[in-house]
């Protein structure tokens, strides 16, 4: 597999299959892309089974995309947590550490695991839309808000786990778009609502996406609520993006031309993983 | 008495439900002191951004706790801008709440409304007194059960305040009033 997105990953993880008792291996030695939910969904993906005690291994490429994975911050997020596939050089590592923060069009792989990290990189995403991306600073604003709610997801609805943030500027001029991911592997939506009995009687992952998205819909019983996902969404047409929801066997992609969502089975993973891309706007007017 | 909370003190850029949850603790230290009739001015100058957790943990949960925790109290926000305002609208819609906004002197309604509570609202403001029931019911050409039903359920937003009072003719009666 030469790509590795939001998309293919799912064939990515059909193919080794390792949380149906398959082989907990992610083979990327044949990628050439790998995008920011890549990224995040693999890491998140390694530490889930880390977790329940097994040691996944990521078999990596040489070149291009093997200094990429390094100053994207994805070997950083696995140190400990998974064998890389041919071991990482040192020097490599150290490089990706002094590189981290240095590049404006890249949020390397960053674990959320509390609120405190997010104003800093609210602000870093926020002057990378304005700056490189020409946008207003209310639709700037507008896609922090929704990567906001994203990551306080990650750590209000689960314990024991964290979640992963990643995002790429890509292009040039009017071509230019960004993807943000975020990812974690936490107890899913489907789970998550289930605690709610009013929600008890959902019957799969796609169905909770989807209830997921209206808003007031959450595992608590609390109007102040159970509104992330749907400004999220709501957010997403706003700016003519597009927003990817995988939970658990279930993903939904909603975008301006399909506001009801396109939906797809996928191979079972824990947590929520979401994806967001962002075309550049027109520069503002002086 | 009014009270009045800067939010710019906590910074230009309000993100997350955490950090509503330190600015509550001193909110709710303010309503403490305050007595019915009272106003605790929320005064957004100077924010350019809030998430929606962010506004839904302060904004939310202190405009729902007005009408148990804090009767007669009134919750005012102040000094939104046009993109302040706009998410702060959508926050309180997707809560299904109601709160009172004022610009300049005039107070006016923010959030899920229909017609009926903001020409009730807005008649109550005009007087610029307490005001009966009755009396309003004349102004806005409908019954009593009517009107009555109609503040009842302003005053359980914690948007009106009722007060008991005497008539001229000597008979206990509710009148309402917004902010004082």
């Amino acid at each position: 597999m030469n790509k590795i997105d939001s998309i293919t990953f799912d064939e990515l993880l059909r193919t080794c299959n390792p949380f149906d008792q398959g082989a907990s291996q992610f083979d990327l030695s044949e990628a050439e892309f790998i995008s920011p939910a890549g990224l995040v969904q693999v890491t998140a993906a390694c530490h889930s089974l880390a977790k329940t005690g097994r040691q996944p291994t990521v078999k990596i490429g040489n070149g291009d995309v093997r200094g990429y994975l390094s100053r994207s911050g994805f070997f950083s997020a696995l140190d400990g947590v998974a064998q890389i596939d041919p071991p990482l050089p040192r020097v490599l590592q150290l490089m990706s550490d002094y590189q981290r923060g240095r590049n404006p069009l890249l949020i390397e792989v960053t674990k959320i695991n509390s609120g405190a990290l997010l104003p800093d990189l609210l602000t870093q995403i926020v002057q990378v839309l304005r700056r490189r991306m020409k946008y207003k600073k209310n639709d700037a604003f507008d896609v922090a808000i929704a990567i906001s709610e994203l990551c306080q997801n990650t750590f209000d609805h689960n314990s024991g786990t964290c979640g992963f943030l990643a995002m790429q500027a890509y292009g040039k001029g009017a071509n230019r778009f960004i993807e943000v991911a975020v990812a974690d592997f936490g107890d899913g939506l489907l789970k998550t609502l289930g605690r709610n009995p009013k929600h008890s009687g959902l019957g799969n992952d796609v169905d909770a996406i989807r209830l997921a998205i209206q808003p007031g819909v959450s595992e608590h019983d609390d109007a102040t609520r159970g509104t992330g996902l749907h400004h999220l969404v709501e957010i997403t047409y706003r700016h003519s993006g597009s927003v990817q929801i995988r939970s658990g066997a279930g993903k939904v992609r909603f975008r301006m031309d399909k506001k009801i969502g396109h939906t797809f089975n996928v191979p079972r993973m824990p947590g929520v993983q979401v994806a967001l891309t962002r075309k550049a706007k027109e520069p503002e007017v002086a | 008495m009014e009270q009045r909370l800067a939010l710019k003190e906590y910074g230009a850029h309000l993100w997350t439900r955490d950090c509503a949850k330190a600015i509550r603790i001193k909110v709710v230290e303010l309503l403490d002191t305050l007595s019915a009739g009272d106003v605790l001015v929320l005064d957004v100058s100077g924010v350019e951004v809030f998430d929606f957790s962010f506004a839904n943990e302060l904004f939310g949960k202190t405009v729902l706790s007005l009408a148990t925790e804090y009767p007669g109290r009134f919750v005012v926000a102040e000094g939104l801008n046009e993109y302040t305002k706009e998410n702060l609208v959508k926050a309180l819609e997707s809560m299904n709440i109601t709160m009172i906004e004022r610009r300049g002197r005039k107070p006016n309604l923010l959030g899920k409304t229909n017609l009926l509570d903001e020409a009730t609202f807005a008649a109550i403001v005009a007087t610029k007194e307490a005001v009966t029931a009755n009396a309003l019911r004349e102004k806005l050409n409908l019954n009593l059960n009517a009107m009555n039903e109609r503040l009842t359920k302003l005053t359980s937003m914690g948007l009106v305040r009722r007060e008991r009072s005497v008539s001229t003719a000597g008979r206990e009666q509710f009148e309402y009033r917004v902010l004082s």
